[in-house]
């Protein structure tokens, strides 16, 4: 899972190495040390030389300054273990630990380890991270060859980096964003550190530039990523994360209100067609002064309790979205708006009063549903008995169109309105500020 | 706190068993070809009352309020929808039951009398009343003011008491 850069974490260094910072880097002691060495001898002495016996010996450590105090470099190097241990430490740490100039070089190199440990995956891992070490050890030499610095902070960025990216291969991706981005802090343009730090062979650090790519662990590789796709990624489903806490159960409640409104207006309309085409239908089927009733029965007989079925429904919905309107549940505010001749108190009262009127008209519709010839034996409809029963029923009809047309017209003058919507939910919009008070104060 | 995909997923139930209802209550007398047809229709649509009462109560004890030990505030704001439902159930099954007893020889017959109509209109009339306060019910439950402490809830409570 993750990136080792280091070959031994802990323990002193092995025959001709030197520790040269502290993310536990090691490399070869080369000529050039040595030499040094020598003058040093020849200038400063015996007493010198003992001193500097002792820094190498006792604390493992090779400076090729000697003004920086002894305690620093050990701290360094335990700061190197923590990080490793715990790579959450690693956002804390200073953006002086990252120079750039060697950045750029290392960054390939780093696009090279996935290739290598590609190639060399069956390998025992502790022969891998050996190898890994080396090829780094030998880089940063040239490193320091080319650029006449000490590549002690450099090795340092070396192991930071990876680091990070070790970081951002974590399952939980929302912390992406915010590490992705490149930080002008992270960058720095000048040298920075304190004058003791500045002295003379102290390692340079560089303009650093940010790097394009983020190496991402995917089926157990690190692969190149660029770093704006996956910020873009990332940002994609911190919107879709965000989004959903905004539909709440007062949103589904809210939208299920407004979609049955629709269906009540739809019903209004239609219902009141079906009325007004229903009494046309059964006056011409009844002729002139309702002279012709038996042929009304005869033809409408089929039709007659279909209508009085569709009429039930649609008079069902109608009523229930006209009361949805006035609010019919707050009693007070539905007569006292009925009273002031509200035109939706009105149509919901007369949609009442025509459902009421309908349904009463149900045992005549299964008499015209069952009409056979007063002829035939057994028939329901005597002699003579088609006008009593036929004739309230027509009227009753009529008055029932008549309710619902203007029902729909009282509607029609105010369509948007809906007392339930801004009672029911309207009125929580004021007491959500002392909600989320007290939510607040919860949490 | 209630869930919003819960919360759906009870609201499209409740809707679709009210919905069986109306549509029950619209084309029974349609549906009469054999008397075990509308006998079958009527069972459903009064298992379907049934479980539109449970499921409201179910929501009911959902509630914070309920929770919180305020049943009484509870039952008083929505004291309308139980008592309705109550009749509109006692209703159904009582035309159910004389309907079928009419229709159960012949299914086809007139078999209307004042008293079976005045039934009928009641138990329609119900119906509809039901249906407005059970879906008003059913929406309002969707508040999530009635599922966590507030301030209105406190007031709502003073009210009670007084």
């Amino acid at each position: 899972m993750r990136l080792r850069l280091r070959a031994r974490p802990t323990g002193r260094p092995g025959r001709g190495a030197q520790r040269l910072g502290p993310g536990g880097c090691w490399a070869t002691v080369d000529s050039m040390g040595k030499k040094q060495m020598l003058s040093r001898l020849a200038l400063g002495g015996f007493r010198r030389w003992i001193s500097e016996w002792v820094k190498r010996h006792i604390c493992g450590t090779f400076e090729f300054g000697n003004d920086i105090p002894l305690s620093r470099p050990k701290k360094k190097k335990l700061k190197g273990k923590n990080t490793l241990a715990s790579p959450s430490e690693d956002l804390a740490e200073p953006a002086v630990d990252r120079p750039s100039e060697g950045s750029e070089p290392l960054t390939e190199e780093l696009k090279e380890a996935p290739v290598q440990r590609r190639q060399k995956k069956k390998r025992p891992s502790l022969e891998l991270e050996t190898s890994f070490t080396q090829k780094k050890t030998s880089s940063s030499s040239i490193l320091r060859n080319e650029n006449g610095i000490d590549g002690g902070p450099t090795e340092e960025a070396v192991v930071l980096k990876p680091r990070r990216k070790k970081k951002k291969t974590q399952p939980t991706e929302l912390q992406y964003a915010n590490e992705l981005g490149v930080e002008d802090e992270d960058i720095l343009t000048d040298e920075q550190g304190s004058p003791e730090q500045q002295s003379v062979f102290t390692a340079p650090t560089g303009v650093s530039q940010p790097v394009g790519k983020v190496f991402v662990e995917k089926n157990r590789r690190f692969q190149a990523t660029d770093r704006a796709e996956l910020i873009k990624t990332t940002e994609n489903i911190d919107v879709s994360v965000d989004i959903k806490p905004f539909w709440t159960t007062r949103d589904v409640a809210l939208s299920v209100h407004r979609a049955f409104r629709m269906i009540g207006l739809f019903s209004h309309g239609f219902l009141a067609g079906c009325a007004v085409w229903n009494i046309v239908v059964i006056y011409v089927l009844a002729g002139d002064q309702l002279s012709n009733l038996s042929n009304l029965l005869q033809q409408y007989k089929t039709l007659a309790y279909p209508f009085q079925c569709l009429l039930y429904l649609l008079l069902a919905l109608s009523t229930v979205s006209a009361f949805d309107r006035i609010d019919f549940a707050k009693t007070s505010v539905a007569i006292r708006n009925f009273f002031a001749l509200d035109p939706t108190a009105l149509a919901s009262f007369l949609y009442f009063t025509a459902l009421t009127l309908s349904l009463s008209q149900q045992m005549t519709s299964d008499r015209i549903h069952l009409y056979t010839p007063s002829s035939v034996n057994g028939s329901l409809w005597a002699e003579g008995i088609e006008q009593q029963i036929l004739q309230p029923w027509i009227v009753v009809n009529l008055v029932v169109a008549l309710l619902v047309g203007l029902s729909w017209l009282f509607l029609s003058y105010r369509p948007g309105m809906d007392l339930s919507e801004e009672l029911m939910f309207s009125s929580d919009v004021e007491e959500y500020p002392d909600n989320d008070k007290g939510v607040k104060v919860s949490a | 706190m209630l869930q919003t995909g819960n919360y759906s997923l009870v609201l499209s139930l409740q809707f679709l068993l009210l919905s069986y209802d109306l549509f029950v209550n619209s084309f029974s007398e349609l549906l009469r070809m054999a008397p075990v047809i509308q006998l079958v229709l009527f069972i459903i649509q009064d298992i379907a009352i049934l479980f539109n009462i449970i499921i409201i109560f179910l929501m009911f004890f959902n509630t914070f309020v309920f929770q919180a030990g305020l049943v009484n505030l509870l039952f008083h704001k929505f004291k309308g929808t139980i008592v309705l439902t109550a009749i509109y159930f006692a209703l159904s099954i009582s035309l159910h039951v004389w309907v079928m007893n009419l229709r159960w020889k012949n299914s086809n017959s007139f078999v209307w009398t004042d008293g079976l109509q005045t039934l009928f209109v009641f138990q329609r009339l119900a119906a509809v009343l039901y249906c407005y306060f059970y879906k008003r019910t059913a929406v309002r439950l969707g508040d999530p003011r009635f599922y966590q402490d507030s301030l209105w809830l406190r007031k709502e409570f003073m009210q009670v008491r007084r």
